[in-house]
């Protein structure tokens, strides 16, 4: 079995393909079963951390902008305001 | 026909007469007209024939230049079944007009006439003198306004479809999950506010890249193009590109329709999403692009899935991962529960054959009842015995007989013996008494002579051995002389 990335430096994206490549292997049925419990304990991992992320994502927006050499530079910038408030 | 300088300009109606015409025609009407006033006239009261009039005024409308007129179609029916020409009227507010457009022209045409269509019509007025209905003939005609917008952009939408640039094949697949998002659009408007705020309530995980661009009016296609190339070379590069306006005018949303733009959308490196105006609205961009959505707000949800649909599908994995999960170990337990029974009946089987062996075995005589083999063995030799005993039984009788036989012969050859020897006593005393030996010892003798007992004197000549026998021996002479007996 290959040597695995700690959870939390894979991107959303990677842990959420890897925990579904785990439960397609698992699905298959053609793992040892020492190995298919190993699978199943990183699944539950990807599993807790995919929801931790979810629960916790706070949108990232940054805005092109060009610097005083005329080079592209991302600056932060405000995510959406999700009040409710009405703007007068 | 002749042809016509399309200027539209006024011009001298002497100028623009044709000689075809004025042969045709003969003078002009009001020349005439003025000529007779001249003359005196032709009628009584200077009236005119209807005939008159009308060529009168057919010549006044002949004499107009070539026309551009731009009007509305109204009660267009389609070419005429027999003919193929057209009859409609076009209008403005005001005033309308009967249209003609001959088959010849209208069979050149791009586009089908409908009613409501805003055309420019190239053309003169005729009078038809049969009823003195006047008409525009157009020459040429074309889409007017909006109407010639739209009909450039179908042009320039057929000639990009022509190339490929919408062919289905080129469309990029659109990740299905975009977490890094360039939005190309103008960012004082409400859009780029729309599309956060969309995005930030589907779906927060997705990193929103805003790239500012003007959208509409001068100089907007040269913007977003550059806008596409920066937010293309954005390091990491982003999953895909939202490149979105909100509704307008046609003409607002021409700036889409560029054809510029739309071939740095198609060739754009990064997919790209098009949400521009709204519903009904559909542009160049959005055809050449790789995914179209009807509003910037569709756009932005099509590139991520919401946070609850993310929810529910690891609640499914999560379902699915332990459903496998137990699923090797149950079918794991499950194997070892056969090897198991194999086990215990396999040793059951063998033990069972071991069993039967054993008792077979142990139900053999000579463990159940050793006893009897000795018996056995003992009656087979009581039987040997038996029958030897059997066998030898006659000896005794024949003992006897031999016993019997024995003593006969002893007693039998005695009695023979005995009685013989007292025949040969008395035989040997009286054959002692013969012996010659006798004889001898009472003086005889015995001569033996060449040829043996010599009883004659022929036996034995002079000079012959004689052995002369007497009783206690012999006598070994020469015959001297043989002297016969006389009277023997």
């Amino acid at each position: 079995m290959t040597e695995r990335k700690p959870v939390e430096e894979l991107t959303y994206k990677e842990a959420s393909q890897e925990l579904e490549l785990t439960i397609r292997a698992l699905e298959s049925g053609e793992m040892e079963l020492e190995e298919s419990l190993e699978s199943y304990t990183r699944g539950v991992e990807l599993l807790k951390s995919l929801r931790a992320r979810l629960a916790d994502a706070e949108q990232k927006v940054s805005v092109l902008l060009k610097d005083a050499d005329g080079g592209d530079v991302l600056e932060p910038a405000a995510a959406a305001d999700t009040s409710d408030d009405l703007k007068i | 026909m002749s042809t016509w300088n399309l200027t539209g300009a006024p011009r001298s109606f002497s100028g623009a007469r044709s000689r075809a015409q004025r042969e045709a025609q003969g003078e002009l009407p009001w020349e005439r007209a003025g000529a007779s006033a001249g003359d005196g006239g032709e009628g009584a009261d200077g009236a005119l024939s209807v005939s008159q009039a009308v060529a009168l005024a057919a010549g006044a409308l002949d004499a107009l230049p070539t026309l551009t007129v731009i009007g509305e179609v109204t009660g267009f029916r389609g070419p005429n079944a027999r003919s193929g020409h057209c009859y409609f009227q076009i209008k403005d507010d005001a005033s309308a007009v009967d249209c003609i457009i001959w088959r010849g022209v209208y069979s050149k045409r791009t586009f089908d006439l409908r009613d409501g269509m805003q055309l420019q019509l190239t053309g003169n007025f005729n009078l038809y003198k049969a009823t003195g209905r006047m008409s525009f003939v157009a020459k040429s005609f074309a889409l007017a306004g909006e109407g010639m917008l739209r009909q450039q952009v179908a042009a320039l939408a057929e000639k990009l479809r022509r190339e490929g640039l919408m062919d289905a094949a080129r469309k990029r697949p659109i990740p299905a999950f975009c977490t890094r998002v360039a939005v190309v659009t103008s960012l004082s408007g409400a859009v780029i506010d729309d599309v956060k705020r969309t995005l930030r309530r589907r779906n927060p995980l997705v990193e929103l890249i805003c790239v500012g661009s003007k959208v509409q009016g001068e100089g907007a296609p040269e913007e977003l193009i550059e806008a596409l190339a920066r937010a293309a070379a954005i390091e990491p590069a982003p999953d895909c590109i939202l490149l979105v306006r909100g509704g307008g005018s046609f003409e607002d949303l021409m700036t889409f329709n560029d054809e510029r733009l739309a071939r740095a959308v198609a060739a754009c490196p990064v997919p790209v999403v098009t949400g521009i105006g709204h519903e009904p609205d559909n542009s160049i961009c959005d055809m050449v692009g790789d995914r179209r959505c009807s509003t910037p707000t569709a756009a932005a949800e099509s590139v991520a899935p919401a946070i609850g649909d993310l929810e529910d599908l690891l609640a499914s994995r999560e379902q699915r991962l332990a459903a496998a999960t137990s699923h090797t170990v149950r079918s794991a337990s499950a194997r070892i529960d056969g090897w198991a029974q194999r086990i215990r009946s396999a040793m059951s089987t063998r033990l069972d054959r071991a069993a039967v062996e054993l008792e077979a075995a142990a139900r053999r005589p000579c463990l159940t009842s050793p006893r009897a083999i000795i018996e056995g063995r003992r009656m087979e030799l009581a039987q040997t015995a038996e029958r030897f005993a059997a066998s030898t039984s006659s000896f005794d009788a024949r003992r006897h007989m031999l016993d019997m036989a024995h003593e006969r012969l002893t007693h039998g050859g005695a009695a023979i013996t005995a009685s013989r020897a007292t025949g040969l006593a008395a035989q040997a005393a009286a054959l002692d008494a013969l012996s010659p030996l006798k004889v001898l010892a009472r003086g005889y003798a015995i001569a033996y002579g060449p040829h043996g007992v010599a009883t004659s004197v022929a036996d034995a000549a002079p000079g012959d051995e004689l052995r002369v026998r007497l009783a206690d021996g012999d006598i070994l002479g020469t015959v001297a002389s043989v002297e016969p007996v006389a009277g023997a």
